[in-house]
């Protein structure tokens, strides 16, 4: 993962980049990272790191990644196995699942969230627990 | 300051449970159980079961009072409901109505 | 002494409703709905089982049910949320763990200036997509534990089964007049 990130900052490896100028409409797959400068609609599957910088927008209905970094305007749906985060100002619409969610103050966003953990006992433990539980009830 | 706080301007409806200490300025119905020391702020209004190791009550308290050591009704209290404690004290000014029992 | 501020402390368990107008720090267990005009920070060791209101909700600890801020919701490192969030602003850390439907912004509360056209046209579309958080954020907040009520696919039967216990309040409003008849349960 770590690498995978010098890639996407140096601009080198299996970076994909989607300049600020360019418009794409289509599907984006992969195994680096994809940054999107400009407008993309379309799924993305890629490997490495998905980043939507500021000013950008990503309009899919499903997005698979390593990582997420969104900055700018996205649609959809984001299934990452690492972490994604929503950073201040972005805007986002879609449900995200990843190891952990993060969002930014100043972000607007709507959708759900999705990552595996279990509450504390008193609260009942994990939902699927508490499903189990109630099924045990009855 | 007392680990739990029910401050003015606070409600609550049902049940506490606590083995610290419990000062309640604001307004707690339903069942309050400590199992350190009790206060009932002047101002505050308490309709529940209290049972603690003291409690003092400056304000009003409407239910049955347990407490393993003593109670203290000060004065400006306003009380209605059975006392149990091996030490009781009612203070000049402090209004109570309920049984006192003694032999803890 | 203290009038101001509401703690719950580390070994306190309340169960049942917690309203109020001021703020409210929880750092042992609320096992039922919070509604203060206030703030609300649930501590690190801080538990709550229902829906919780307030102006601006810290959260470090646990909760299973609804967020609701009318200024901002600050999910912080640690804390753990199976529910819905909805604030103007909200807040997650990266190490906030949240299962729920998250929202921010116009119908929360203030637009925020930045993005106000946007909202307003987009707005529609997003208040008509959660159906099963909506529905059951208001009216059964003091029943709705199950928290991750937006998940359609798994939240089947657990709002019945993992509701909060009802407030226990016992009648002795209905007491006070005739009080000396009462018997010591």
């Amino acid at each position: 993962m770590a690498q995978a990130r010098t890639a996407t900052h140096r601009g080198e490896g299996a970076q994909a980049r989607i300049g600020g100028g360019a418009r794409v409409r289509g599907r984006i797959h992969g195994d680096g990272d994809l940054l999107v400068e400009g407008q993309v609609e379309g799924d993305v599957a890629i490997r490495g790191e998905l980043t939507v910088a500021e000013g950008a927008t990503l309009t899919s209905k499903a997005v698979e990644a390593q990582t997420v970094t969104i900055a700018g305007a996205f649609e959809g749906d984001v299934a990452a196995t690492g972490p994604v985060r929503v950073v201040g100002g972005a805007r986002v619409r879609g449900n995200l699942r990843g190891s952990t969610v993060s969002i930014d103050d100043g972000a607007r966003y709507s959708g759900r969230l999705e990552c595996e953990f279990e509450l504390p006992a008193e609260l009942g433990g994990s939902a699927r627990e508490s499903r189990g539980r109630a099924a045990a009830r009855r | 300051m007392a680990s739990t706080v029910i401050g003015a301007g606070i409600t609550v409806e049902g049940e506490i449970t606590t083995d610290e200490d419990v000062v309640v300025s604001g307004t707690v119905r339903g069942k309050l159980s400590a199992k350190e020391a009790v206060t009932i702020e002047h101002g505050a209004t308490v309709e529940a079961d209290v049972t603690g190791g003291s409690l003092v009550v400056a304000g009003s308290l409407t239910g049955n009072v347990v407490a393993n050591e003593r109670v203290d009704l000060q004065q400006g209290a306003r009380v209605i409901g059975n006392v149990k404690a091996a030490r009781v004290t009612i203070a000049d000014g402090a209004q109570f109505k309920g049984n006192v029992d003694m032999d803890v | 002494m203290a009038n101001n501020a509401s703690v719950i402390g580390r070994t306190t368990k309340v169960r049942g409703r917690v309203t109020g107008a001021v703020d409210l720090h929880v750092e042992g267990f609320v096992d039922g709905e919070i509604a203060v005009s206030g703030d609300v920070t649930v501590d690190a060791h801080g538990l709550v089982g229902a829906s919780v209101q307030g102006r601006r909700l810290v959260v470090r600890g646990a909760v299973k049910g609804d967020l609701l801020g009318e200024e901002a919701v600050v999910l912080e490192d640690g804390a753990r949320v199976v529910g819905d969030v909805r604030a103007p602003r909200v807040a997650i850390a990266s190490g906030a763990l949240v299962r729920g439907y998250v929202e921010t912004g116009e119908g929360n509360g203030a637009p925020s200036r930045a993005s106000r056209g946007e909202a307003a046209r987009s707005a529609p579309q997003v208040r008509a997509a959660p159906p099963p958080p909506k529905a059951a954020a208001k009216p059964a907040a003091a029943v709705h534990v199950a928290g991750g009520g937006g998940s359609s696919n798994n939240s089947g039967g657990r709002a019945a089964a993992r509701r909060p216990p009802p407030p226990v309040v016992p009648a002795l409003k209905k007491a006070k007049g005739q009080i000396a008849k009462k018997k010591e349960r």
